[in-house]
């Protein structure tokens, strides 16, 4: 399953709900699968994506979606504590998984081997988890988290393509600045 | 009015219900109080950068937010303020205990706590050093409005002057 393609599922799932991008080829392909006022997408802060996702879920009705990366998560383990202990029900987390820090040159990452990112999940007390590996099982998790209380917490397998898709022509004070006009504009 | 009475009255006034926090015995005096107010939500996080990326969150939906931390946990969300609040521009108010001041007996928190003043000026973030409650609530209103007309964070360095500091 390449990124891209799972990134269209979700948009065509997400309806009006903000969605966090994870740094990198996740931001981009989120912008080029299709730009939206609610896309927020980051390009530093590595391992900050669901920590920012968690903070806009306790803060809004709305359904509130993470498109993380396993290397990224890694770095920051224990915001899925902080979403096990704050439970918000509007939280949906997807971690694109590649087994691999593709961007610095595909090292494999520890979900390559013993870490099992659902398994950390569920021992912080989320219980809607699962792991697909194709567009089909994705679909139908990522439905049902849509529609069903949380926090979700999906771990979805990805193979990296062959080339990354160009930098979005995105700044992030204007990111911000757009992304919160649709809250308080 | 205490002084940890006057930094949650002044987070009323600004509207800032969001706490993102890591704890820490001499800011436990404003959190406790912060924690028992249904206004606020309080979030205890795993680390102060992770605290960052939440309060950023809840400041990208509409809620504005603040941060609570000692100033080694400083240390700890350099990255997440230099690539996330700063290119953002978010103002989030960073409330810290500086450690390292006179009084401090850990020499582990020396060096961190000596240098955040400096490398706050480093990044450019304006930082208030507050050590009594004299004139203390205009003090923190004023904070606050700078920190949303520049749409940075802002740090409000505490030091033990102010609220006791931890005794070893």
């Amino acid at each position: 399953m390449l990124r891209f393609d799972a990134t269209q599922l979700v948009l065509r799932h997400a309806g009006d709900s903000p969605i966090v991008g994870n740094l990198g080829p996740t931001s981009d392909e989120l912008y080029h699968a299709g730009h939206r006022d609610r896309n927020f997408y980051t390009y530093g802060n590595m391992g900050l994506c669901s920590s920012i996702a968690l903070g806009m879920a306790l803060s809004t009705d709305d359904k509130v979606i993470s498109l993380d990366g396993d290397g990224s998560l890694l770095m920051n383990l224990g915001t899925i504590a902080t979403v096990g202990r704050e439970m918000p029900e509007n939280l949906v987390v997807v971690v694109w998984d590649n087994e691999a820090w593709a961007q610095t040159g595909g090292q494999p990452s520890h979900t390559s081997t013993n870490t099992n990112l659902e398994d950390v999940a569920k021992s912080c007390g989320i219980s809607k988890t699962t792991t697909v590996d194709d567009l089909e099982t994705l679909e139908e998790a990522f439905g049902r988290a849509m529609n069903e209380p949380g926090p979700w917490f999906i771990v979805a397998k990805i193979e990296e393509a062959e080339q990354y898709m160009p930098v979005a022509p995105v700044e992030p004070e204007f990111t911000l600045y757009r992304f919160r006009n649709t809250y308080v504009g | 009015m205490t002084w940890a009475e006057t930094i949650v009255d002044t987070l009323k006034k600004w509207d800032t219900s969001l706490i993102a926090y890591v704890p820490d015995i001499s800011i436990d005096k404003v959190t406790s109080i912060i924690d028992a107010d249904p206004f606020f939500h309080l979030v205890s996080c795993t680390r102060e950068e992770e605290a960052v990326g939440v309060a950023v969150g809840s400041y990208a939906v509409g809620r504005n937010a603040a941060v609570f931390m000692q100033s080694s946990g400083f240390g700890n969300s350099i990255n997440g303020i230099a690539s996330l609040c700063l290119p953002s521009r978010t103002p989030i108010p960073i409330f810290m205990n500086l450690r390292g001041q006179v009084g401090e007996f850990n020499i582990a928190q020396v060096a961190m706590g000596r240098n955040t003043k400096p490398i706050l000026d480093l990044f450019g973030i304006a930082h208030y050093t507050i050590e009594s409650e004299d004139r203390m609530d205009t003090l923190l209103d004023g904070v606050m409005k700078l920190c949303h007309a520049h749409r940075n964070p802002v740090a409000i360095c505490m030091t033990p002057m102010l609220h006791g500091g931890k005794i070893a």
